[in-house]
């Protein structure tokens, strides 16, 4: 099987990106595969906070910015998170000053970064025998975002059921992932139970949903209070596998695969 | 007939033989460096009529700065295509461009000449293959 990058976007801020990125990461370690999951959203890092235990020599800046390669970043968090498969983490430095640096970055610095984010096929797709790499983005039109839409097979839109956040993910399926050609779909997060309580309300949801988006809408996730309480503290579908959160992920992780 | 008449009409088919191949090398050299020529025309005739296009006084004033992703969201979509094969393959021939994005070899040939144009690219010849590839440096 070739390896495939997924990178998981959204137009808002907190619509379950880096939950949804860890969760589908750790649903392909279980079924057995090796995943790399890396944080590039250098405005606000979170990973670093998940995987607080494990130190690497470098932060994902780091590779970025030419200093090192990429084995110098990654964490084995195999032995912890593994579950069967393999888990390698990358993570984006939390400091102020590395936040600073990462925004003050020019187009040339941006440019050689696309370089970087898409050479990582040939040495860790090709050459390091992963079968998924998920990248965690920043919201909105950045460029850390952009560099890793390009980068992917695939792209993962998650979007609330907030009007704005609607209408944005409209405008950026025209202006943003049409224009690079890439296998998108939509992942509709923290729906309200309401809306999913009978089949008949599901139904419901579900056309208007799809005569919202454009695209394939490849999971809808109810919102659970057992996940927010999780808390970016410990990945919930690994403490709780029964549970249908962990149901649903595993449903997408699949439709991923083929997709 | 004598054995001499064998061998002299042995060595004049061998000499004929030896003449025809070396016509054969000759000729087909000579078409290669016509083609070689023919495709030499061509890129300089795509440089010409994009610079028709946009008007040689906007190019040297308004050089872009970089090919990042900006820049490539706002390319004309069949430019955008070629440029975004570009940097996945980081130097390539129009053979090696054409091949992922399934378009015709000289079609990309005309775009990655205009992408050299429009100051995207850079375009370097090393013996007959002509090799583009984004200035990171520059």
């Amino acid at each position: 099987m070739v390896g495939k990058i997924i990178a998981v976007h959204s137009y808002k801020g907190g619509t379950g990106k880096t939950s949804l990125s860890v969760n589908l990461a750790a649903s392909y370690a279980r079924r057995g595969k090796k995943v790399c999951l890396m944080d590039l959203d250098f405005r606000a890092p979170s990973l670093h906070a998940l995987f607080k235990d494990q130190k690497a020599e470098y932060w994902l800046n780091d590779y970025l910015n030419g200093i090192c390669e990429i084995d110098k970043v990654l964490i084995d968090a195999t032995k912890d998170h593994g579950n069967g498969g393999k888990l390698l983490v990358a993570l984006a430095n939390p400091s102020t000053e590395a936040i600073r640096d990462m925004t003050a970055k020019d187009r040339k610095w941006e440019m050689k970064a696309l370089g970087r984010l898409l050479s990582l096929r040939s040495s860790l797709l090709n050459d390091g025998d992963l079968d998924y790499i998920i990248l965690d983005t920043s919201p909105g039109l950045q460029y850390s975002s952009i560099n890793a839409i390009v980068t992917a097979d695939v792209v993962l839109v998650v979007t609330s059921l907030d009007a704005s956040d609607i209408n944005g993910s409209q405008r950026m399926t025209s202006e943003l992932y049409d224009l690079f050609e890439k296998k998108t779909g939509i992942l509709i997060n923290k729906v309200i139970a309401d809306y999913l309580s009978s089949e008949k309300e599901r139904k419901k949801f579900d056309k208007h949903m799809k005569s919202v988006h454009r695209l394939p809408i490849l999971a809808t996730i109810p919102c659970y209070c057992e996940v927010l309480r999780a808390a970016g503290d410990f990945i919930f579908t690994e403490e709780r596998p029964d549970h249908p959160f962990t149901e649903t992920l595993d449903k997408l992780a699949t439709k991923v695969e083929k997709f | 007939m004598s054995y001499n008449t064998v061998d002299t009409e042995n060595t004049l088919r061998t000499t004929t033989m030896s003449a025809y191949r070396k016509l054969e090398t000759k000729s087909t050299q000579l078409l290669e460096k016509i083609r070689e020529n023919l495709e030499q025309l061509n890129e300089k005739i795509d440089v010409m009529i994009e610079i028709q296009k946009h008007g040689k006084r906007e190019l040297p004033e308004d050089l872009p700065e970089a090919l990042d992703v900006m820049t490539l969201l706002s390319l004309p979509d069949h430019l955008r295509k070629t440029a975004v094969a570009l940097c996945k393959l980081e130097e390539a021939t129009a053979d090696e461009v054409s091949e992922q994005t399934r378009r015709a070899r000289a079609v990309e040939s005309g775009y990655l000449n205009q992408l050299v144009v429009m100051g995207y690219m850079k375009k370097e010849r090393r013996g007959r293959k002509a090799y583009f590839f984004v200035d990171k440096e520059g």
